[in-house]
């Protein structure tokens, strides 16, 4: 009995040990983002110095990484978390794609946004994974071959590792701008889903090099309202209607978001952040900002309503540079 | 009675209220792609939150709430925590869950399924269930039976079946199982009793209290059903055609039986689906050998949500039944559809007896997402007068197939 029970106990100290360990990466922040042989550089994000060159259609993994729209994709197996339905198929070539499609009544469908976000994202500095979109495919299951209502297709890379979630509050940026920055352009987008397990460590494998990227994933609870039941999501009308900044308090400034996530931004977020966040966004050129929407799979005059507010909020952050110089 | 059904709406509507209450401050109303009217924002958020619990129904991991599980008659509302999960690239689930209902009838079910070997053309699986349902009204059988004679009682039951389906087409199935099922018919009980009499009171001489205890019972059964509904909890295209014989052999050799079924429904699509016109009709016949008899808790019954409105849950009883259900719903907004329905059937000791004497009519409001309707008020009128009707589900659902455990009592 009693080997039975120290051995159920050294069971437990060894799962609890790697969970420790676990708990440890995302708890212990390094000095300062760092990059050497040894060790995996940590990166949040790098400043975009091509900017004006990058290509928001195709995206920071091109052409290359993109699903072929006239492929036949084999069904694995369905989506078995979240709120949206979907999912993992495999193309001709063997890769394997994660698909998020629609709300089955057609209303507010996180996909086209997730694809905008992430061109937006990853244009200024911020790592994003693969993401596409298809507004429909051809599936093979166990019946058949048959036309399916398309989504987000996020390719599962294999220089790309996911190695689990990472928290807003305790990771190696947390008093940084780069992610106050980034939670600056999340509230201007009214990100409705900031928990932590929408955050991804992924391990980047390139040219004999291991990086471990921070990123902010399944950004497709936007581009709405921030209502606390049942926000909207991709809906002009409730994005146009929302505020962004409600006022400044104690050197703070405070925005209209999310009532969950509300503690992300409270007494966080200065006005040289926004700032910062603003400048950079206003950088993207009036094509750049229509081929982000354009991956999404937007129509011209969906997309113009949705950039005019863009910007709009935009100007309003770089306002107050203006107004701290003339104060 | 006008205060329970007051209690009802309040509590409804507190439901709805909670379900979609929020900061609408800064919301818009979206212009509604479909129906007569244009659908206010809280009734779309509430669609909305509707849909996304309802994520990726079945094939969602993890904790599901379970509201849909229970009898008629158990009550307005029922609830309860599931479980499921999937394995293997879904080739094998697990479903377990609980409820309690408004009446107090208890439900605990598990369910194990292996439901894509072959390429999806065979499902292996096996379902337990206990239920304890407290209130199920009984009022003696045959089509005369009486209103006045209005009893209730309480059925505790096992029940573990193995079963089989052979799926030669995505809609076509070829069912076989085989089960176990232990009752024990109880006192009435449970919660918001009426006044209303014990069946072993009014009914001392049924042969069902003839006996000590109930046998249990060995059934086996084989179906074929062919589904081509769009979206089975809320159908607007398609149908289902069904036949179905089973054997059940009572251990005490009293209350063996077999049972014939034919089902049919069809649901066409009008203007878009703008318009739904849904027809049903169902026969269920049962057979003997002498000296044996169906038990009233098994016998065909009409009457409650499903079947005939107007009526009671369980009005009328005996070896056969047939119903005929005719609904048309048009979208009055996107997600509220107004319906109109008529309903008609009998109960018969002989095939050759039936008939569609009995009848009910009346209105409606469905509450619903694209898959599933979630809510509906229903009022009708038949012969014993009104009966309004507040339910979660949709009346032509036929949830009672997705179930693969024998229900006892037999459900209309």
């Amino acid at each position: 009995m009693s080997r039975v029970f120290l051995s159920l106990a050294a069971v437990i100290l060894v799962l609890d040990a790697a969970s420790c360990a676990k708990r440890a990466d995302l708890q212990t922040p390094p000095a300062a983002p760092q990059k050497s042989s040894a060790a995996p550089a940590i990166t949040l994000w790098e400043p975009p110095a091509d900017l004006s060159a990058r290509n928001l259609y195709d995206g920071p993994w091109g052409v290359r990484h993109a699903p072929d729209p006239k492929d036949v994709y084999t069904f694995v197996e369905h989506k078995h978390s979240g709120v949206n339905i979907g999912m993992d198929v495999v193309d001709s070539r063997g890769r394997e794609w994660s698909v998020k499609q629609g709300y089955p009544s057609g209303l507010d469908s996180e996909a086209p946004v997730e694809v905008v976000m992430s061109r937006l994202l990853s244009a200024i500095g911020y790592h994003q994974p693969p993401v596409y979109y298809l507004p429909s495919f051809t599936l093979k299951d166990d019946w058949g071959t048959h036309t399916e209502p398309g989504g987000r297709f996020r390719l599962k890379e294999e220089t790309l590792e996911d190695a689990g979630p990472w928290s807003w509050n305790e990771n190696p940026f947390a008093d940084s701008r780069p992610l106050r920055g980034l939670l600056v352009i999340l509230t201007m987008a009214n990100s409705t889903d900031l928990k932590d397990s929408n955050n991804s460590i992924y391990e980047s494998r390139a040219n004999g090099r291991t990086e471990r990227w921070y990123v902010v994933r399944d950004i497709g609870s936007a581009l709405g309202d921030t209502n606390l039941i049942a926000p909207r999501k991709n809906n002009y009308p409730a994005f146009e209607q929302h505020p962004f900044i409600l006022g400044e308090q104690n050197g703070y400034l405070q925005f209209a978001s999310h009532r969950l996530y509300a503690g992300l931004v409270r007494d966080r977020i200065t006005r040289e952040d926004v700032v910062w966040a603003s400048d950079l966004l206003s950088r993207l050129s009036e094509r750049q900002w229509q081929d982000a929407f354009r991956a999404g799979g937007y129509q011209p005059q969906v997309a113009n309503q949705f950039i005019r507010k863009f910007r709009e909020k935009i100007r309003q952050g770089q306002d107050l540079s203006r107004r701290a110089s003339a104060q | 009675m006008r205060q329970r059904y007051l209690i009802r709406c309040v509590a409804a509507g507190i439901f709805v209220f909670l379900a979609t209450w929020g900061n609408a401050v800064h919301a818009q109303e979206t212009p509604a792609t479909h129906g007569l009217i244009r659908e206010p924002d809280f009734i779309e958020r509430a669609v909305i939150f509707a849909d996304r619990r309802q994520g990726n129904g079945e094939f969602t991991n993890g904790f599901y709430p379970d509201l849909f599980n229970m009898i008629p008659g158990a009550g307005w509302i029922s609830a309860g925590p599931g479980y499921r999960q999937w394995y293997a690239k879904d080739r094998a689930f697990v479903d377990t869950s609980m409820a309690v209902s408004w009446r107090g009838y208890k439900l605990i079910q598990g369910r194990v399924e292996l439901p894509t070997i072959a390429r999806s053309r065979i499902a292996l699986g096996a379902h337990y269930r206990w239920q304890d349902f407290t209130q199920i009204g009984f009022y003696g059988t045959g089509p005369e039976s009486l209103e006045a004679n209005h009893s209730e009682y309480g059925l505790r039951s096992q029940n573990l079946i193995g079963y089989a389906a052979l799926r030669p087409f995505e809609a076509l199935s070829i069912g076989a199982q085989i089960g176990w099922l232990s009752p024990s018919v109880r006192p009435r009980g449970g919660w918001f009793e009426g006044n209303t009499a014990d069946t072993r009171t009014v009914f001392p001489a049924n042969p069902v209290y003839a006996v000590p205890d109930q046998g249990t019972f060995v059934q086996r059964e084989v179906s074929v059903t062919a589904d081509t509904r769009d979206f089975p909890r809320h159908a607007t295209s398609g149908g289902l055609y069904r036949a179905a014989v089973a054997d059940y052999d009572d251990s005490e050799g009293v209350f063996s039986f077999r049972r014939y079924e034919a089902e049919a429904a069809h649901f066409m699509p009008v203007a878009g689906s703008r318009v739904v016109i849904a027809v049903r009709g169902w026969l269920v016949g049962s057979d003997t050998s002498a000296g044996q008899s169906v038990p009233f808790y098994l016998q065909p019954s009409l009457g409650g949500d499903n079947s005939l409105r107007s009526y009671a849950d369980f009005r009328f009883h005996d070896r056969n039944m047939l119903v005929f259900n005719a609904e048309g719903r048009i979208a009055l907004m996107a997600h509220i559809d107004a319906a109109v329905f008529l309903d008609a059937g009998n109960v018969a000791p002989r095939v050759s007896d039936l008939n569609l004497d009995k009848r009910s009519y009346g209105a409606g409001l469905r509450l619903h997402t694209r898959q599933q309707t979630f809510g509906r008020v229903d009022i009708a009128r038949g012969d014993e007068g009104w009966r309004l009707l507040f339910r979660l589900g949709d009346p032509l659902a036929l949830s009672r197939l997705s179930r693969r455990a024998l229900l006892a009592p037999f459900v209309p």
